[in-house]
C-alpha cells in the first residue's frame, strides 16, 4: 500500500507542472534554513521553491553550462563573482543575504580552556582540524586568521586538512583532533562539540553568502521576489539567525 | 537543531527511493541489448580499433565518477552538442542516463566473460546445422551464456543504485525531482542530520539485499 | 553415395603453421590421417566454412564453396556440410531431442521416417528426453552424430570421433558408424591420428604430415597390422622409428 502511494507520489511529482516555480540553486549549508523558509515564501507569494543543493562550485559549474536556475545562493563569493564575470548574474539583484563567522571548537567533553587564536599553539593541541586550507573557503579563511595572529607557523605541522568543513567537525567529534575551526553554523548542528571562542571580526575575511537572480532565469520575477524576501522578510531573517547565520541589517551589502 | 523527525521518512525521501530504484532498473534495461551485442563482438571478432572500443567501454570504470559526470554534463547541457536534441539534464531522466553510463561496463564484462567461457564451438556447429548468424545468436549464444549475462546485470544494477558522482553533476540534487538515496544521504551528512543519513543507509542496504537475493534466485535455476 | 570434393591449391596459414593441399576426392568415406598438429582439424574447418583459407579454391560437386582469388565464399550455414568436432559441442541448454532436431530442414516433418530411422540406427529412443549432462561419452557421440545427420548434410565431417572413449565404447561407436555407412549413406570425411579406426571404415586414406599431403591410397596399401592388435604405417612410409604407430589406448 505504501509502495503504491509512493509510486503515485513519484508519478505526480514527475507530471506536475507548477506554474510559478522558482528554481533555487543553493549551497548545501543553507539546506535546513531554506527548507524552513520555503513555506513562508509560498504563503507570502504563492510561488513554490524548487531547490538544487550542492557545493557552490558544483552549482556554479552547472549554471555555467546552462542549468535551468532562477536564483543562485552561494556560500562562496568567489563562485558568484565567477558567474557575474561571465554575464550570467543579474548584478542589480545581487545581495549578501547572510554572513557567517568562524569559531574554534573542541570536543563537548573537552576540558581545554581556549580563548584566543594564540591558545591554538599550545602543546595540548596535537591535531587541529581545518577544511583544506589550500582549496576550501573555510580553510582558506582560517589560515588567513592564523597568519594574521602570527600563529600559523607554529600550528601548520599539526593541521589535519579535511575535504570539507563537516569532515573537520567530525574530526573533533571523534576525538581525532583536539580542536578545529569551523563555521558557527556547523558548530551549532553538532551536540558532540562546543564552541571555545568565536574568531574576531577581520577586515580581511568576509564570509558572505550572496544571492542573485540569474540572467537566463525562466522566472525572473519570482527570482527577484525571492532574493528580496530573503533579504527583508522578518520570519526569514529569524530562521537564518536560528541556524547560526549572521543576519546583517536589511538592504545592506553589495 | 530539530532532529526529532530525523528517523522518519519524508515524501522527498520516498521519492528518492522510488527514483533510485526505477532509474537503476531502467538503466540496466537500456544497457542490456547494446551491451550484450557489443560483448559478443568483443568476444568473437577482431577489427582495427578494437582496443579503442575496449578502452572507451572501460572508461566509466576507471575514471572518477565525477569526471564521467562532467563529460556527460558537457555533452548534454543545454548549450552543449546534444543539448538541442535531448532535454535531459536536471530532470529524472539524467539520473537514469548517468546510471546507464556508469553501469554499462559491468554489462559488457559479464556478458563477454560468459561468451568467452562458452567458446565458439557450439555457435560453429549450429551454423553447420543451417542456422543463420542471427538464429545462432538468439538460440545458442544467448541461452548458453545467460548466467554470466545475468550476473553482470545484477552487478550493473547494484552499481547504479549506489551511483553518486556522475548523477549529482548531470541531474543535480533536487529534492523531490532528481535527488537519489545517495545524494540525499550526502546532503544529510553535510547538514548534520547523521541519523537520517543512517536511516537511508539502512534502506540502501535493504535494497541491495533484495537485489542480490533476486539475482541469486535467478541464477539458481537449474542449469539446463 | 559419393560426392566430389575438390580442394584446389588450398593453402592455410595460421601464424607459423602452414598447410598446402591440392586434391580431388570422390568421397564415400575418406580418412585423413596424421599426427596431432598436422593441420587435419584446420583443413576440415575450412571445408565446413568455419575458417578462411589463405589461398585456393574449394568445390563440392557443382558448387563453389570458396574461391579466395575471386573473393567468393559461401558461409557455413548455407553449405549443408555437417561437422562433428572433437569436443562434440552438444547444446547444453537443449535436451537430446532438441539437439537432434536443431538442424532439421524446415520443410521436413518431425515424424518423417528418416528421423525415426536415424534414432533407431543409433539406438537413441530411450534418451530423447535426457539432458546432455546426463549422458555417457558414447551416448554423447551418438547424439552428436544424429544431430549432424538429421540436418541432411551432403557431406559429413567427423573429427576424431572416438577420442576419449575407452575400448568398449570405441568398438560400440565404431559399430554404429559402420551401420551408418551401410544404411544412411552420406559421404564422410573421417579424421583421426589412429589407424585402426579408419582401416576398415574408409575407402581411401589421405596421410598428412608437415603441412603436406604425403600419400593417398586404400587402407590396405597404407596400413599394416602389427604384432599386438594394432595398426601402423608401413615401414616404407615412416621417416623415423618414432613415427611408428601408436598402440591402442
Amino acid at each position: 500500500m505504501k509502495i503504491g502511494m509512493l509510486a503515485v507520489l513519484f508519478l505526480l511529482g514527475a507530471l506536475a507542472a507548477h506554474a510559478a516555480d522558482v528554481a533555487v540553486y543553493a549551497a548545501v549549508s543553507l539546506t535546513d534554513a531554506l527548507k524552513a523558509i520555503a513555506p513562508k515564501f509560498e504563503a507570502a507569494t504563492g510561488d513554490k521553491l524548487v531547490f538544487n543543493l550542492d557545493g557552490s562550485n558544483v552549482l556554479a559549474l552547472q549554471i555555467s553550462k546552462g542549468a535551468p536556475a532562477d536564483v543562485f545562493f552561494s556560500a562562496d563569493e568567489a563562485q558568484m563573482d565567477k558567474l557575474q564575470k561571465a554575464g550570467l548574474v543579474d548584478a542589480a539583484t545581487r545581495k549578501d543575504v547572510v554572513f557567517n563567522r568562524l569559531v574554534a571548537i573542541v570536543g563537548a567533553n573537552s576540558t581545554l580552556q581556549l580563548t584566543s587564536l594564540a591558545d591554538l599553539a599550545r602543546p595540548e593541541i596535537k591535531h587541529l582540524a581545518l577544511a583544506d586550507p589550500r582549496s576550501v573557503p573555510a580553510g582558506v579563511y582560517a589560515k588567513q586568521y592564523l597568519q594574521d595572529a602570527k600563529v600559523w607557523d607554529q600550528v601548520e605541522a599539526r593541521v589535519v586538512p579535511t575535504q570539507n568543513v563537516r569532515a573537520a567537525m567530525a574530526g573533533v567529534e571523534s576525538g581525532n583532533a583536539d580542536a578545529g575551526i569551523v563555521y558557527q553554523t556547523d558548530a551549532l548542528i553538532s551536540k558532540k562539540v562546543k564552541i571555545a571562542f568565536a574568531l574576531p571580526e577581520s577586515s580581511k575575511v568576509r564570509i558572505a553568502y550572496p544571492a542573485a537572480a540569474l540572467t537566463h532565469a525562466a522566472n525572473p520575477d519570482g527570482a527577484k521576489k525571492l532574493v528580496h524576501f530573503l533579504q527583508t522578510d522578518p520570519d526569514a531573517r529569524a530562521i537564518f539567525a536560528k541556524y547560526g547565520f549572521i543576519v546583517g541589517p536589511p538592504a545592506n551589502g553589495k | 537543531m530539530d532532529s526529532s523527525s530525523d528517523l522518519q521518512l519524508t515524501a522527498n525521501d520516498g521519492h528518492a527511493i522510488v527514483l533510485t530504484l526505477v532509474s537503476a532498473l531502467l538503466a540496466v534495461l537500456v544497457d542490456l541489448a547494446p551491451g550484450v551485442a557489443l560483448a559478443w563482438l568483443l568476444a568473437r571478432k577482431t577489427w582495427p580499433g578494437k582496443s579503442i572500443v575496449e578502452t572507451l567501454v572501460a572508461l566509466p570504470l576507471v575514471l572518477p565518477p565525477v569526471a564521467t559526470g562532467l563529460l556527460l554534463l558537457d555533452l548534454l547541457a543545454h548549450n552543449g552538442p546534444l543539448g538541442g536534441v535531448v532535454d535531459v539534464v536536471f530532470t529524472w531522466k539524467a539520473v537514469a542516463v548517468a546510471m546507464a553510463v556508469m553501469s554499462f561496463p559491468f554489462i559488457v564484462r559479464g556478458a563477454r566473460l560468459a561468451f568467452e567461457a562458452a567458446g565458439d564451438r557450439p555457435e560453429q556447429v549450429a551454423a553447420t546445422l543451417g542456422a543463420s548468424p542471427l538464429r545462432v545468436f538468439f538460440s545458442i549464444s544467448l541461452p548458453i551464456s545467460w548466467r554470466g549475462i545475468t550476473a553482470g546485470a545484477v552487478m550493473a544494477c547494484a552499481r547504479a543504485l549506489g551511483e553518486f558522482g556522475a548523477v549529482v553533476l548531470v541531474a543535480g540534487n533536487i529534492p523531490g525531482v532528481t535527488a537519489t538515496i545517495s545524494t540525499t544521504m550526502y546532503n544529510d551528512i553535510l547538514t548534520g542530520h547523521d541519523e537520517h543519513a543512517l536511516l537511508l543507509a539502512a534502506i540502501s542496504i535493504a535494497l541491495a539485499f533484495a537485489l542480490i537475493l533476486t539475482g541469486e534466485q535467478l541464477l539458481r535455476r537449474a542449469l539446463p | 553415395m559419393t560426392s566430389r570434393l575438390a580442394l584446389r591449391q588450398v593453402e592455410i596459414g595460421l601464424g607459423a603453421f602452414h598447410l598446402a593441399i591440392d586434391v580431388e576426392l570422390q568421397t564415400g568415406c575418406v580418412g585423413i590421417f596424421g599426427p596431432s598438429g598436422a593441420g587435419k582439424t584446420t583443413l576440415v574447418e575450412i571445408i565446413a566454412g568455419l575458417r578462411h583459407a589463405r589461398k585456393g579454391h574449394i568445390a563440392l560437386d557443382e558448387d563453389v564453396l570458396a574461391d579466395v582469388e575471386n573473393r567468393k565464399w559461401i558461409p557455413p550455414h548455407l553449405r549443408r556440410i555437417g561437422y562433428v568436432p572433437q569436443d562434440l559441442a552438444l547444446f547444453p541448454h537443449l535436451n537430446v531431442r532438441g539437439n537432434i532436431l536443431y538442424g532439421a530442414p524446415k520443410t521436413v516433418d518431425v515424424s518423417e521416417p528418416s528421423f525415426d530411422s536415424l534414432i533407431e540406427i543409433l539406438g537413441l529412443e530411450a534418451l530423447l528426453d535426457r539432458r546432455i549432462a546426463a549422458l555417457s561419452g558414447g551416448e554423447r557421440q551418438r547424439v552428436a552424430l544424429a544431430r549432424a545427420l538429421n540436418a541432411k548434410p551432403r557431406l559429413l565431417l567427423l573429427d576424431e570421433p572416438l577420442t576419449g572413449l575407452d575400448q568398449d565404447r570405441k568398438d560400440n561407436v565404431l559399430e554404429y558408424l559402420r551401420l551408418l555407412r551401410q544404411r544412411w549413406s552420406v559421404p564422410m570425411i573421417y579424421i583421426s591420428h589412429q589407424a585402426d579406426e579408419m582401416a576398415d571404415l574408409c575407402d581411401e586414406i589421405l596421410v598428412i604430415r608437415d603441412g603436406k599431403l604425403v600419400v593417398r591410397g586404400r587402407a590396405a596399401d597404407i596400413f599394416e597390422p602389427a604384432e599386438r592388435p594394432a595398426w601402423r604405417l608401413k615401414r616404407t612410409l615412416c621417416v623415423s622409428p618414432e613415427q611408428e604407430h601408436v598402440e591402442r589406448a
